[in-house]
């Protein structure tokens, strides 16, 4: 009896192990990925989360879409043009689209979806601040709608591509709930909504009838890992076929790059780092020693050596992505000698301390913080480092002006547009500027917000970002690549820099 | 009174003695301070070059300076800390174990109270209001860690008080100082040390955790913890960032607890532990 319990045990393991066994080589045409997030609701209006956006841009459309390449393409709708004077938008929206739920697209769902994210539902939510502009919108036909906007908005239609601007289905919302809709969201995407485990993972699967044809994938799923090391070990064990960023730290490249089944793409992303100054106070007041502190520090070196190169040096705090980046702006040489002289000039005494504070969570730029600390030693300075926790950072420290005479700037900068940036950096009374007021930067500033013509506001924005160079405002540092670990059985994948990854053309061996 | 010629006291002392001789020379062994950085010499392997015999890190500092120098570091976080809270915990405990009454239930309650507190969330508390740095992680050792000591004690005094040798001490008129210090610490002591050798290795690590999360020493310091925290990334592909220092933790921790075996027999005053 005994031997037979076993015989049938062991038969019962060697099953389940041939189960295991078989798992990673996965069902035909399902893609496995590792996202670091749960954004916790799958509603447009309630989520500003990169890693929203990585899961959901399968699941909606928005009314424009702007793919990996960066480039502003029609969406659900089809043409707009500006009116009165680009106060109000008009849009043609795409014919023959239908919800997942089958429910019809049309001109009503899209005031639904904007009705909602300006009304009260949208009030509890982050997304509606970006979208104020928006006074209202009105029905033309089923299938043209007019944007009435308060004043000029020449970021909207990018805005209109993302997060709290997806359309969503009136109907369904209005009938189950917005905590249903949470859980169970459904749009006009290329993939439709199959389960949501929260802080597992949540599965799609193909739909057949999206307008841009019917994606090349069965089923596509999401694993939320939040743990570096783990994620990179699952993808090795091939368990997960894409590791999506922010999750592999510069650490782990070699080691995903020494296994021959496996890739990395990397692509320059809207992130951007530096080293802001205390402009207000210290050494740091003057700008001779702001200078010299830029030209002290060998940022290519820090490039090549700390980051393996996957970054790409900036003369102004924004990457060759954004609207405003001015490719003939170079950034200060690395100079040590003119430093050293620069500081001489500026009185500084050799062994003056300079303090950069940092978040203390980011591993790889705590370790770009001691390059940089050891490179000002070498004109000089004696530098240390101050790391703090990041909501203290962010939220006390950097707001109150509290900080050393360096501090860590990370910006995101999704709508790749410098004004995002720049307003919220050098403008008087912001949060992110607690040091400076400069006239002549909040005029340029001003100025830009409401001019649609593209070619005049460029020149604006360059030319803020030029005066802000000239007046060294910060340390710019780099604009780090947006870093994917892939296995090479997924075939046609393209690295979105801002991780909005669309995955319908995606297939897999 | 166990013999100075017990195995585990050679083997601690060694340990314990040959770690402390080194840090103690640091500063003559490596100048620098296991602080040059040199971006062109990065991640270089272990045992090949007689100038970096254990590698270099990510930033292309020496491992082994860095290893040497950060038990400065490390070793006083542990010893300082663990100091602290003992001297502490054990007057809390004893005063409240002995007395009983009010001062019992004040610091009892209290100690009940700082328990329920999750050390994370008091960490993160207490460096935002009083700022990071490495006298303000001691301190928060010590306050994360009197009650561990403090409860410990308490307990053996209650059992031990009503003991006939305390009894006959106080009916003879000794002195309550006397009886605290002279009679019920020496029976008492034997699990503290225990307690203390553990702690000594857990804040070493703890120190590492807090500057993981950014709250504890400067990162261009050296120290074990840190080290460790530094080169988990790297693992995969240069285990001798991290490995080195976990083996030097390892060895220090060891070489305690011999130390804290041998020495709890010592001070046994009944004897019962010798062998």
């Amino acid at each position: 009896m005994k031997r037979v319990l076993m015989t049938s045990l062991l038969a019962s393991v060697a099953v389940v192990g041939g189960w295991f066994a078989a798992a990673p080589a996965q069902a035909a045409g399902t893609l496995t990925v590792s996202s670091p997030q749960d954004p916790g609701s799958w509603d447009p209006i309630d989520t500003f989360l990169i890693n929203w956006a990585s899961v959901a841009t399968n699941i909606y459309d928005g009314l424009t879409y702007r793919g990996p390449d960066g480039k502003l393409v029609p969406g659900l709708a089809t043409a707009w043009q500006e009116l009165d004077d680009g106060k109000r938008v008009r849009f043609t929206l795409r014919k023959g689209v239908s919800f997942h739920n089958g429910e019809p697209f049309d001109a009503k769902a899209v005031k639904f979806t904007f009705d909602r994210l300006l009304g009260d539902e949208g009030k509890k939510g982050p997304q509606r601040s970006n979208y104020t502009v928006i006074e209202a919108v009105e029905i033309v036909d089923d299938f043209t709608v007019d944007f009435r906007l308060s004043a000029p908005d020449p970021v909207l239609l990018v805005k209109l591509a993302g997060y709290g601007a997806m359309i969503v289905p009136p109907k369904y919302v209005q009938e189950k709930g917005d905590d249903f809709f949470n859980a169970h969201p459904v749009g006009t995407g290329p993939f439709k909504f199959v389960s949501y485990e929260p802080k597992i993972g949540i599965k799609l699967e193909a739909y057949a009838q999206h307008w841009g044809g019917a994606p090349k994938l069965d089923r596509l799923e999401y694993r939320f890992i939040a743990e570096p090391a783990t994620a990179v070990a699952e993808l090795q064990a091939g368990r997960v076929d894409l590791v999506i960023p922010p999750t592999i730290p510069i650490g782990m490249i070699s080691t995903i790059e020494s296994n021959p089944k496996l890739a990395i793409a990397a692509v320059p992303g809207p992130g951007v780092d530096a080293l802001r100054f205390n402009t207000k106070s210290g050494i740091t007041k003057d700008e001779r020693v702001r200078k010299a502190m830029i030209m002290a520090v060998d940022r290519d070196a820090i490039i090549q050596s700390i980051l393996q190169g996957q970054a790409q040096p900036i003369a102004s705090f924004q990457g060759a992505l954004s609207f405003g980046y001015d490719p003939s702006l170079k950034p200060l040489p690395f100079d040590p000698a003119q430093a050293k002289a620069l500081l001489k000039e500026a009185g500084v005494k050799p062994g003056t301390a300079v303090q950069i504070d940092v978040r203390g969570n980011d591993a790889t730029f705590v370790e770009v913080a001691q390059a940089v600390a050891a490179y000002l030693q070498g004109v000089g300075l004696t530098a240390s480092i101050k790391p703090y926790e990041v909501n203290v950072l962010l939220n006390d420290i950097i707001p109150s002006g509290k900080t050393g005479e360096m501090f860590q700037q990370k910006w995101g900068g999704w709508t790749l547009d410098y004004d995002n940036t720049a307003y919220a950096m050098y403008h008087t009374g912001q949060k992110w500027n607690p040091y400076d007021s400069d006239p002549k930067l909040d005029e340029m500033l001003e100025s830009q917000r409401s001019i649609t013509d593209r070619v005049q506001r460029e020149r604006i924005l360059q030319g803020i970002a030029r005066y802000a160079a000239e007046r060294a405002l910060e340390m710019p540092l780099y604009n780090s690549n947006a870093i994917y670990g892939v296995n090479k059985r997924v075939k046609n994948f393209v690295p979105a820099p801002d991780n909005r990854l669309r995955l319908d053309g995606v297939s897999v061996d | 009174m166990r013999g100075f010629k017990s195995l585990e006291f050679i083997l601690g002392a060694t340990l314990v003695g040959g770690i402390g001789l080194a840090i103690l020379l640091s500063g003559l062994l490596f100048p620098d301070g296991g602080e040059s950085i040199n971006l062109g010499a990065r991640l270089m392997r272990p045992f090949v070059d007689a100038r970096h015999l254990l590698g270099t890190d990510p930033l292309g500092r020496d491992v082994l300076a860095r290893v040497v120098v950060g038990g400065k570091i490390s070793l006083k976080v542990g010893a300082f800390s663990v100091a602290g809270a003992v001297v502490v915990g054990v007057a809390m405990g004893l005063v409240s174990g002995y007395y009983r009454g009010i001062w019992d239930v004040i610091v009892m309650r209290f100690a009940d109270v700082q328990l329920a507190l999750p050390f994370i969330l008091m960490a993160i508390t207490f460096i935002a209001i009083f700022g990071g740095g490495l006298t303000n992680t001691i301190i928060l050792l010590i306050v994360s860690q009197w009650v561990q000591y403090a409860r410990l004690v308490r307990g053996s005094v209650l059992a031990l008080r009503e003991r006939e040798f305390i009894l006959a001490a106080k009916a003879i008129g000794v002195p309550d100082v006397s009886i605290l210090f002279g009679h019920l610490l020496p029976n008492l002591i034997g699990p503290v040390i225990v307690l203390m050798t553990l702690n000594v290795a857990n804040n070493i690590l703890l120190e590492s955790s807090l500057t993981f999360l950014g709250l504890g020493v400067d990162p261009t310091i050296p120290s074990w913890g840190g080290m460790l925290a530094d080169g988990r990334t790297y693992l995969q592909n240069a285990w001798w960032v991290s490995v080195f220092p976990g083996l030097a933790i390892l060895l220090t921790v060891l070489g305690l607890n011999l130390l804290g075996d041998w020495l709890r027999d010592s001070l046994d005053p009944t004897g019962r532990t010798a062998r």
